[in-house]
């Protein structure tokens, strides 16, 4: 077959790490970028050989393409990914795919509706160890889930921020919520589905002006479990950003991280090879090679599995348009909480 | 004769890298925030025969080779392997002001040794879009930590060397070869997860003599795309013109040293990475790299 044609909607940091894993699959190539940056443009014209546009409307109305990888500051997508669809392109679309769930809920209904191959980038979900803690716990090892804890560090804000760039305000999609906490709340929905209730939303800054740098939470489903989620960006302990998540269940819990997880049973688990007591399971005792390495074997697998799909001839994907749309949903009613606990304090 | 030492003792343990955990990687990170910890491991590797060290151009790293460079005489003579960049320094940056911002950041701050002249250069680069000459500037500015230190091989990491071999960049890999070559009389060396990968457009563009360093171990843990391939690259390979240097050996762990290397010495490899911090894990590690387990 020929290769699919990619076009890339935004050439930062993510737009030029999925251009280089693209252009690794056998069956796509990235022929054409556009992005503000003269810079960028020059450069990947240059040295990627592909058109180049500054503006995403010319890329779309003169460039053949199957489908669009967009990258772009969230506040802009709703209008690139209506344009995408008018065009009837595939679409993968960078975390947190919006900044609201009613745009979201279309843009899901759109691109399902025409049935476009779409993907929002929760790479979470194509982490191997991730991936076994869901299977573990859907085999039911730990009993009954009762509570969980989600947590994410990184020291990415650590000095005063000035006021400027799309990162400084949540009408543009910055702050640690829709950066960072994002991630953790899509895995919380992958492993135990949207809570049905949320409530004490602490918002706090730490050294941005008018975004949060740390983001606190709970969760409640109508099942009776509970959770809670705790995501800091600006602390410095952490040299590298670490994702971590406790499950609690009636047989026993399991402490999970990207890199390797931990298992305590109440009872042994002879079907999973595991004992009564605690039990370790590295990385490597789960990982899944993928054909070329870059940032992480989540990053290629995530990508592949979106060309794949479309290769196959379409279907869902393992974080879709509504999947991101459930995490918007999360996203809003955390900010609507905190607002609620303020405006009491005010 | 291989022009790499067999055995390279690396620097992952001092800096809170573990990809197999993350609380013993939190744990290791704050013993080694004192230097002298750090240094009673490098006694111990060099009371095992170790002469060659590879180091990272992290924001540690010049505390550790100053320390080198002032006290010559307490040390054995020491060949080194630097690893530039040191990457999270760039990812945070690139987070918080965007790739543009970053680099004028990098190139234009306080302290990085920013003389006008350096400055001017600089400015020109970036007004003319000179990728190559930016390169070469930010690959000085990373070497300063290493100035007056005999250093046999500067490796690119994996992070820029599989981004660029992805997008197929031939004048940036051949460009950065020849800086290390000239400028800083050193043997070009690329970190690289996709060791067949690389080796094959290095072929590809003719550009010899460069050492490749990759995760080359018995579980296939970060082997793109997988052990077999890894092996008969391997088997054809030629070692000096691509000396082999293996990293991740014990996968983190998962693989027991003397398993690991029995695996590794079978192998057409010139040189191991390998870190530890008992003296009785280095004098182990040293004795099965070198045959003699």
């Amino acid at each position: 077959m020929s290769k699919l044609k990619i076009g890339i909607i935004g050439a930062g940091r993510m737009g030029v790490t999925h251009h280089c894993i693209t252009n690794t699959h056998p069956n796509a190539q990235v022929v054409a970028t556009a992005d503000p940056s003269i810079v960028m443009n020059k450069m990947l014209s240059k040295y990627a050989g592909v058109e180049t546009y500054k503006d995403y409307a010319a890329m779309l109305a003169k460039q053949p393409l199957d489908a669009v990888l967009v990258c772009t500051p969230p506040a802009l997508n709703y209008d690139i990914l209506k344009a995408v669809h008018a065009k009837g392109l595939h679409a993968f679309v960078e975390k947190p795919f919006t900044l609201s769930p009613v745009l979201g809920a279309e843009l899901a209904g759109l691109f399902d509706g025409a049935g476009l191959v779409n993907q929002v980038g929760y790479v979470n979900r194509f982490n191997d160890v991730f991936g076994k803690t869901k299977s573990l716990i859907e085999d039911g090892v730990i009993g009954k889930l009762v509570r969980f804890r989600t947590e994410m560090f990184s020291s990415t804000i650590i000095r005063e921020q000035e006021e400027e760039g799309w990162r400084a305000s949540h009408a543009n999609g910055g702050g640690a919520m829709y950066e960072m906490a994002s991630h953790a709340i899509d895995l919380v929905n992958y492993l135990f589905g949207a809570p049905d209730k949320i409530s004490g939303t602490c918002l706090t800054p730490v050294f941005s002006k008018n975004v949060e740098d740390i983001v606190a939470g709970s969760f409640r489903y109508r099942s009776g479990v509970t959770g809670s989620i705790y995501v800091n960006w600006s602390d410095q302990s952490f040299r590298k950003p670490t994702n971590k998540i406790e499950v609690f269940g009636t047989g026993g819990k399991i402490l999970a991280d990207q890199h390797g997880m931990k298992i305590y049973l109440t009872e042994a688990s002879p079907k999973h090879g595991y004992e009564k007591g605690w039990n370790q399971v590295y990385i490597t005792d789960v990982f899944s090679n993928v054909p070329f390495y870059l940032r992480g074997i989540e990053f290629t697998a995530q990508l592949y599995h979106f060309i794949d799909t479309i290769v196959a001839g379409g279907g869902k994907t393992r974080c879709n348009f509504a999947d991101g749309t459930a995490a918007l949903g999360v996203i809003d009613a955390m900010f609507q909480d905190n607002k609620e606990l303020q405006g009491e304090l005010a | 004769m291989s022009k790499i030492d067999r055995v390279v003792f690396g620097d992952n343990q001092f800096f809170g890298i573990n990809h197999m955990s993350q609380d013993k990687a939190q744990a290791q990170s704050e013993r080694f925030a004192d230097l002298d910890n750090i240094f009673g491991v490098y006694q111990n590797a060099f009371d095992a025969g170790v002469r060659a060290i590879m180091l990272n151009s992290n924001d540690r790293a010049a505390s550790i080779t100053d320390r080198f460079r002032s006290n010559p005489s307490a040390y054995p003579e020491i060949a080194w392997y630097p690893s530039i960049p040191y990457p999270h320094k760039y990812a945070n940056l690139v987070a918080e002001k965007g790739m543009v911002g970053a680099m004028n950041n990098i190139l234009f701050s306080e302290g990085a040794g920013s003389a006008l002249g350096k400055m001017a250069r600089g400015a020109t680069a970036m007004m003319t879009l000179d990728a190559v000459k930016l390169m070469k500037m930010l690959i000085d500015q990373e070497m300063t930590i290493f100035k007056g230190l005999d250093v046999r091989v500067v490796f690119l990491q994996n992070i820029v060397t599989d981004l660029v071999m992805g997008f197929g960049v031939r004048e940036a890999i051949y460009e950065y070869c020849e800086h290390v070559r000239k400028k800083h009389k050193a043997l070009p060396g690329l970190i690289t997860q996709n060791m067949p990968f690389t080796r094959a457009k290095l072929i590809e563009w003719g550009i010899k003599d460069v050492v490749l360093c990759s995760s080359i171990n018995k579980i296939g843990y970060l082997m793109s795309p997988d052990v077999p391939t890894y092996e008969s690259v391997l088997a054809e390979n030629d070692g000096d013109t691509y000396p082999m240097m293996a990293m991740s050996t014990l996968a983190s762990g998962a693989v027991p040293a003397p398993e690991a290397y029995e695996f590794i010495n079978q192998l057409n490899i010139q040189s191991v990475v390998f870190g530890a911090s008992s003296r009785g894990n280095i004098d182990q590690s040293v004795k099965l790299i070198n045959g003699q387990g």
